[in-house]
C-alpha cells in the first residue's frame, strides 16, 4: 500500500496516480520529505490561484475603469487640442460626445449588468440623446427625432426581446441562432418601414418582407433540430399532480 | 405502495418518483447559502483504503437503487428520476454541504485521509436513510478488510428485490383523514448576531465523552436529546439577556427550539427516504427567568406531550392533507414554489430560535468500534433567520457536536460548551488532522 502525500488515502501499491484527486505518484521519491512539500506548496498555490479568481463583476469593474480612463483622458486630449489649435470649441464636440455616451451605457452594463430592463431604458434614452445632439451639432435638420430616434427605439425593443429569449432558453444550442435570425427578420421590417415614413412620408415595405420570410424559414428549420434532438419527456410524469 | 401516487418501482427502467411530503418544501427554497444538503462523516483509524472503498460503494449503490436518482421538474410538481451514473467519489477539498446541480445525483461521497463523508440532499431522504446508506458502506468496507459481523448485522443482503416500503412516502402511509389542522405558533426569538460574507456557512466540532454525558442527564432523570435541548434554551436565555435594552425590547421573547424526531421510532416503518417531524419545546421569559433545572422540567414534560403518537398524527395530517388538497395539487409548480417559499419562512423559520438534530448513539455492530473513532453529523446549514444549528451523534465513548454557523459570532457556541464544563463535562474540540 502508498499513501496519496496530497489527500492521505491509502492506494494501490503499483499505481501511478491518485484515484481520489489525481496527484501523481512517484514511488522513487514518495519518501523524500523535501519533494512532499515541495508537492503540498504547489497544491497550495493552486488552491490560492482558484481562490484568489476574480469574480466576473470584479472583470467588469477593471474593464469599466479602463475604457473609462481611456475615454476621459482621450476626450480630455482631442478637447484640449481642439481648443488650443482653433481657440473654440469645433470638431471636438464629436469625439467628447460619443465618448461621454459610450461610457454611460459601459457603467450601466457594468453596475445593472442582471438588470436588462433597466440598463437598456436607460441606455435608450442616452443614445436618443446622443442622436439629437449629433442631429443639432449638424445643422438640425430633424433627421435625428423622426429617423434616429425611432430606428433606434426598434433595435432597442428587439435586442430586448431577443435578450429575454436567450435568458430564457433552457437548453441553449440553435435556438438561439434562430432567435438572433428572427430579430434580424424583424429589425428589418421594423427599419424598412421607418425608413419609408421618413423618406415618402408612407408605410411602405420594400425588401424587408423577403428578409423576413428567409430569416424565419431558417430560424424555423434550426428550432424543429433543436427541439428534435431533446428527449421526449413522458407526459404522465411531468404532469403527475 | 399505492396505485395512486403513480410510481414505478426501480426495476422498471427508468423509475421515477413523486417527491415525498417532508421533500416536497426543500426543491422551492434551495439557494446556494441555503442548500438543504446535509453531511454525515465516519473518521476512521486508519486511512481510507481507494479500491476498498469504490468497492464498498458499488456493493452499496445496488442495494439502494431508488439513491441514483436526480431531481426533475414537472408542471406541478418536481419528482425524483432514474439517473444511470454512479456516485460520485471525490476529495474532500471544497466547502461543506454545497448544493447539487441540476443533472447530479442528490448524494456524492468525499473523501480525506481517514474520513469517508457522505453528503445528501434533503429532498432525497434525511438523517436516518442517509445513516443506514453509509451504515452499509462502512459495514461492506470493513467486511472487505476481513471483519466479520453477526448474521443480520449487513441488514441488506444483495440479490433480493428491494421493498417497495423502502421507497414509498410513509407520511402517506400513516396518514389519517379527518384530523383538525394545527394551529399557527406565535413568532419566537432569533440570534442577533451579524452574517458572514459569503459563502457564509462554517462549521465546528467538539468532542464530548459520552459516559460524562449520560451521567450528567441521568443525574437530572432525562434524556440526552432532553439535556442539550435544555442547554440550547438556556444559552438562548443568556443571549436573550445580554442583548442591549433597545434590542431586547424588539426582540420576541418566545424560545424555541426544533428537534427534529425520528418518526420510524413510532411507526414501523422501513422507508429509507424522509420520514420525521419536529417538535418544538419552548419558554416563555415573559413569565421570567428560568434555572437550567426548570428548563429541563418543562422540557421534559413538553417533549412527552408532543411525541405523542396522537399529536403526531395531528401534525402529518396538516402536512399530508395540503398535499392532498386538490386546488393545491392544480396550481402550476413555479406558482407553488413561490408559496411554499413564503409560508417556510412565515410560518416555518419565524416560529423557532434554533435546531437540534440528534442522531443519538447511532447502531453499528460493536465490532466496528476497532475501526472507526468517531462520526460527525452537520445539518444543512442554517437560513439568514435562524443562523446557527447544531448536530448531534454518538458513536463508542465519543458524542459529537457539530455547529453550523453563518454569522461572524461564536458566542452561542462558546456559552454553549461554556455551560457543559460547568456541569463536569470535558469538552475537545475534533483535531485538525481528523476533521472531515
Amino acid at each position: 500500500m502508498t499513501t496519496c502525500p496530497n489527500c492521505g488515502v491509502e492506494l494501490n501499491e503499483n499505481a501511478n496516480f491518485c484515484s481520489l484527486c489525481g496527484e501523481p505518484l512517484l514511488h522513487h521519491q514518495s519518501g523524500n520529505a523535501e519533494w512532499i512539500q515541495s508537492r503540498k506548496v504547489v497544491q497550495e498555490k493552486k488552491l490560492r490561484s482558484e481562490y484568489q479568481r476574480l469574480t466576473r463583476f470584479q472583470k467588469r469593474m477593471i474593464f469599466w475603469e479602463i475604457s473609462g480612463l481611456i475615454l476621459l483622458s482621450g476626450s480630455l486630449i482631442t478637447f484640449l487640442i481642439d481648443l488650443i489649435g482653433n481657440e473654440s470649441i469645433t470638431w471636438s464636440k464629436y469625439p467628447v460626445t460619443v465618448s461621454l455616451a459610450l461610457l454611460i451605457n459601459i457603467t450601466l452594463l457594468t453596475f445593472w449588468h442582471k438588470k436588462s430592463s433597466r440598463w437598456l431604458s436607460l441606455s435608450f434614452l442616452t443614445s436618443s440623446l446622443l442622436i439629437i445632439l449629433l442631429d443639432i451639432y449638424g445643422g438640425g435638420t430633424g433627421w435625428g427625432m423622426h429617423l434616429g430616434i425611432p430606428l433606434l427605439l426598434a433595435a432597442y425593443i428587439t435586442l430586448f426581446g431577443l435578450i429575454l429569449m436567450v435568458r430564457r432558453a433552457r437548453q441553449k444550442g440553435l435556438n438561439i441562432v434562430a432567435y438572433s435570425l428572427i430579430t434580424v427578420g424583424l429589425l428589418s421590417v421594423c427599419t424598412d418601414g421607418i425608413i419609408s415614413l421618413y423618406v415618402v412620408h408612407r408605410l411602405h415595405f420594400n425588401w424587408s418582407p423577403i428578409v423576413l420570410i428567409a430569416t424565419v424559414m431558417i430560424a424555423g428549420l434550426l428550432l424543429y433540430m433543436h427541439y428534435r434532438m431533446k428527449k421526449v419527456t413522458d407526459l404522465k410524469r411531468f404532469f403527475h399532480i | 405502495m399505492k396505485k395512486d401516487s403513480g410510481n414505478t418501482t426501480p426495476e422498471s427502467k427508468p423509475f421515477w418518483f413523486s417527491l415525498d411530503n417532508a421533500a416536497k418544501i426543500f426543491p422551492a427554497i434551495i439557494t446556494k447559502e441555503v442548500t438543504s444538503v446535509f453531511r454525515l462523516s465516519v473518521v476512521l483509524k486508519q486511512p481510507v483504503k481507494m479500491d476498498v472503498l469504490h468497492k464498498a460503494v458499488l456493493q452499496t449503490e445496488e442495494r439502494f437503487p431508488y439513491y441514483l436518482v436526480q431531481l426533475k421538474q414537472g408542471f406541478f410538481w418536481y419528482y425524483l428520476e432514474q439517473l444511470p451514473r454512479h456516485i460520485p467519489i471525490t476529495a474532500d477539498e471544497r466547502p461543506y454541504c454545497r448544493q447539487f446541480r441540476k443533472g447530479e445525483l442528490l448524494l456524492r461521497i468525499l473523501v480525506r485521509k481517514n474520513c469517508v463523508s457522505l453528503e445528501g440532499s434533503h429532498v432525497l431522504t434525511d438523517g436516518s436513510g442517509a445513516f443506514a446508506f453509509l451504515r452499509t458502506i462502512l459495514l461492506f468496507y470493513l467486511q472487505a478488510l476481513g471483519l466479520s459481523f453477526p448474521e443480520g448485522e449487513l441488514p441488506h443482503t444483495l440479490g433480493e428485490v428491494v421493498s417497495a416500503e423502502e421507497y414509498e412516502d410513509a407520511y402517506k402511509r400513516y396518514f389519517k383523514d379527518d384530523i383538525p389542522p394545527m394551529v399557527k405558533r406565535s413568532k419566537a426569538f432569533h440570534l442577533p448576531f451579524p452574517l458572514n460574507s459569503k459563502p457564509r456557512f462554517r462549521q465546528s466540532t467538539v468532542i464530548l465523552s459520552m459516559s460524562q454525558m449520560k451521567q450528567a442527564a441521568k443525574e437530572k432523570g432525562v434524556s440526552i436529546t432532553i439535556y442539550l435541548v435544555a442547554v440550547y434554551l438556556h444559552t438562548l436565555q443568556e443571549i436573550h439577556n445580554n442583548l442591549g435594552g433597545l434590542s431586547r425590547l424588539k426582540k420576541c421573547r418566545r424560545l424555541r427550539v426544533q428537534v427534529p424526531i425520528n418518526l420510524r421510532k413510532i411507526f414501523p416503518s422501513k422507508t429509507m427516504r424522509n420520514f420525521s417531524l419536529f417538535v418544538m419545546p419552548e419558554i416563555d421569559l415573559r413569565l421570567g427567568q428560568y434555572s437550567f433545572d426548570e428548563i429541563i422540567k418543562t422540557v421534559y414534560h413538553q417533549m412527552q406531550l408532543e411525541s405523542d403518537e396522537k399529536l403526531i398524527n395531528k401534525n402529518i395530517a396538516r402536512n399530508v392533507s395540503g398535499e392532498k388538497n386538490r386546488v393545491v395539487r392544480g396550481i402550476p409548480l413555479f406558482l407553488k414554489s413561490l408559496i411554499l417559499r413564503m409560508k417556510y419562512y412565515s410560518l416555518g423559520t419565524s416560529q423557532y430560535s434554533g435546531v437540534i438534530t440528534n442522531l443519538g448513539k447511532v447502531d453499528l455492530p460493536d465490532e466496528t468500534l476497532e475501526f472507526a473513532d468517531h462520526l460527525v453529523v452537520i445539518p444543512p446549514p442554517p437560513n439568514k433567520m435562524l443562523k446557527l444549528n447544531c448536530g448531534v451523534i454518538g458513536f463508542g465513548d465519543k458524542l459529537v457536536l457539530s455547529f453550523g454557523n453563518i454569522t461572524r459570532s461564536n458566542e452561542f457556541e462558546e456559552r454553549f460548551l461554556l455551560f457543559l464544563t460547568t456541569q463536569h463535562i470535558s469538552v475537545e474540540p475534533e483535531t485538525k488532522t481528523d476533521q472531515p
